[in-house]
């Protein structure tokens, strides 16, 4: 049972062209985003102009995570902990940017 | 059986509960590195939203080429570390694209550190070192670059960390003293050099972007 885990019996066997495919297209799309977001950082837009690079980032992320991290394909346990850290950070920001930008609002 | 049995430590009986718990392990690690970097990046927020102007003129002054040519090697590296870590977990005997993929991520790692150097010297050159002799009239953009050597000086740490334990991979695995196939200490080093990659995304834009557009 050990040895043969289900996910590599069931599939046909790991060639390195298909793994170099497979992750190739992801980092061609990283890269992709990565030019994208260097291009946009010089269009005026205004406030847009930095929200439009953290969310080209947080894409970028999620590839990442979900995909070179195989998070997507993780047991539950695993995405469990992922999202532990996400929640923490995100209330983080939340509970102190709540605070800073009503300051910032009010002067 | 054999092959896998080679890898199983105390105080597992079974490897796949070895491998589950390594990787459970890892990703609380990474949880807690992103609460510390979140802290880092959430105070360059607060800085950031008190100091607008003076954090746009500082975030011109870093050099983009070499920012973006690091963002670009990076992501590269996580191309290289991820082909290296599937081809284990494949179990079937890929041991020289394993070894390969490792050595790359470890050639790419030192890339960016080299090209980090050159950033830093031209960086002093320009005195974007906080203190007497700065270069930027702006009192906010002394805590733009207060920030900066901060992060990415404890980035370079997570980044020099991640090639000495993907460089012990892939020598170990050059030397045929590690047994690659299904070795979970390569899945594990993986996760870690993704996360000090994800980390470097998110610093891109805060950095390098501000202020380009005038």
């Amino acid at each position: 049972m050990t040895n043969q885990n289900s996910a590599s019996a069931s599939k046909r066997p790991t060639t390195a062209w298909r793994l170099w495919r497979r992750n190739g297209v992801i980092w061609a799309a990283l890269l992709c985003l990565l030019f994208l977001s260097l291009g946009l950082a010089y269009v005026q837009m205004g406030l847009f102009t930095p929200t439009v690079g953290i969310v080209i980032a947080f894409i970028k992320a999620s590839l990442v995570i979900l995909l070179f991290m195989e998070l997507a394909s993780s047991k539950a346990l695993i995405k469990l902990a992922a999202l532990a850290g996400l929640i923490f950070v995100a209330t983080l920001f939340a509970l102190t940017l709540a605070d800073v930008l009503a300051r910032v609002g009010g002067q | 059986m054999s092959e896998v049995t080679g890898l199983l430590r105390e105080p597992w009986e079974h490897f796949e509960r070895q491998r589950g718990a390594g990787k459970f392990g890892i990703w609380v690690f990474l949880a807690s590195e992103m609460l510390f970097f979140g802290a880092l990046i959430l105070t360059y927020a607060v800085c950031r939203i008190e100091h607008m102007d003076a954090f746009a003129a500082a975030g011109r002054e870093t050099n983009i080429w070499y920012g973006t040519s690091n963002t670009a090697i990076l992501l590269t590296s996580s191309l290289t570390m991820a082909v290296a870590s599937q081809a284990a977990a494949a179990g079937q005997h890929l041991r020289r694209l394993v070894v390969a993929g490792l050595t790359l991520t470890v050639a790419f790692g030192l890339a960016f550190l080299v090209v980090k150097g050159f950033e830093y010297k031209e960086d002093l050159d320009k005195h974007l070192w906080p203190g007497a002799q700065f270069a930027l009239h702006e009192p906010g953009a002394q805590l733009f670059y207060g920030l900066y050597w901060l992060i990415t000086g404890v980035h370079a740490i997570h980044l020099t960390i991640g090639i000495a334990l993907v460089g012990r991979l892939a020598l170990l695995g050059h030397l045929k003293k590690l047994q690659l196939d299904e070795n979970p200490e390569i899945e594990v080093t993986a996760l870690y050099w993704h996360l000090v990659d994800i980390i470097w995304i998110f610093l891109y834009p805060l950095i390098y972007l501000p202020g380009r557009v005038s």
